[in-house]
């Protein structure tokens, strides 16, 4: 760097930039290189677990969508014996009843069966999902 | 290339370099260490002056090296490894400066203070509102090219501009300062000779 050739404002810009640099104002000591080592490196280990890890929360996330899709579907194929089986559990109803004054709404089998399924289903994912968040 | 004559590489072996012909030997923490001993001050003391605030230098400083050992990038030394990491401090200053987590005002009155030397606090209080009066880019370029001596070419590289333009950038960067040192009555005496 010759001085000699620059401008003066360049001299005048760099002699205030050195000055500027020799001020000392690191008030205590940096972070340790070894912790910084350490902690990278758990860094690193967290998103390869991260990354590893997303095939199995993209399934669960597919799961979860599958399962309220299911309750939702069933719902609707059978709301209306749903409603009047629901509305059966009202005191006069449930009296009426033990009376034999109301014929029961019967469920079909494929129904139970598949409420069955489903709602195993929810009980299985709701584990899994409490499982693995531990 | 070290000594030794190996490439210094980052802990984490690279998916792209595993086909390559040559081995790498990644950079260990030994080497680490050394290369963070050598380089950590500097780059402390460039966030700092860049960002006026002591809390954001030492958050972008480790930032800076988590990010350089997560990158593991390839290069022969360690003038090129300390190139790299004032590039990528750099641009953790420019996109905190997007964020907008400064509050320079807030961070010069902050500053650490020299208690014993209250002439050198009012020096260093005042170089730094000088400083930072100056747009980012100038006070990297200006702190690159004289306090780190960088070439136009790295200077380039590390502030993300065409290395055509850092020498107009530059040469506007300083008259600015130079005006606001006049202005403020802080010029030095040039060195001659």
């Amino acid at each position: 760097m010759a001085d000699i050739e620059r401008d003066p404002m360049e001299a005048q810009v760099d002699a205030w930039m050195q000055q500027f640099a020799r001020l000392d104002d690191r008030p205590r000591s940096l972070p340790d290189a070894s912790t910084l080592w350490v902690r990278a490196t758990l860094l690193q280990s967290v998103v390869t677990a991260e990354r590893a890890n997303r095939p199995i929360t993209n399934a669960q996330i597919g799961a979860y969508l599958v399962v309220a899709a299911g309750w939702a579907a069933l719902l609707m194929w059978k709301w209306n014996a749903l409603a009047t089986w629901l509305r059966g559990f009202t005191p006069t109803h449930i009296i009426l009843g033990a009376a034999g004054a109301e014929a029961a709404t019967s469920l079909s089998l494929t129904f139970v069966l598949i409420l069955i399924v489903l709602a195993s289903v929810t009980v299985m994912l709701a584990f899994h999902t409490i499982l693995a968040e531990e | 290339m070290t000594a030794d004559g190996t490439v210094l590489l980052l802990p984490f072996a690279p998916r792209a370099t595993t086909a390559r012909r040559t081995p790498k030997r990644p950079m260990d923490e030994a080497k680490f260490e050394a290369f963070y001993r050598k380089t950590a001050g500097s780059i402390w003391s460039y966030i700092f002056r860049m960002t006026g605030d002591a809390a954001a230098a030492d958050d972008l400083l480790q930032k800076t090296f988590f990010r350089f050992l997560r990158a593991q990038p390839e290069i022969a030394n360690d003038d090129h490894l300390r190139h790299y990491v004032f590039k990528t401090a750099t641009n953790l200053v420019f996109d905190h400066f997007r964020e907008g987590k400064r509050d320079r005002e807030h961070a010069i009155e902050a500053l650490p203070s020299a208690e014993y030397h209250p002439e050198r606090r009012e020096l260093r209080h005042d170089m730094m509102r000088v400083f930072a009066e100056l747009k980012p880019q100038e006070r990297a370029l200006l702190w690159l090219a004289h306090v780190e001596g960088c070439s136009h070419d790295e200077i380039a590289d590390a502030v993300g501009v065409r290395s055509k333009s850092v020498r107009v950038i530059l040469f506007r960067a300083r008259k600015h300062l130079a005006e606001l040192l006049t202005r403020k009555g802080l010029a030095p005496e040039p060195r001659h000779g």
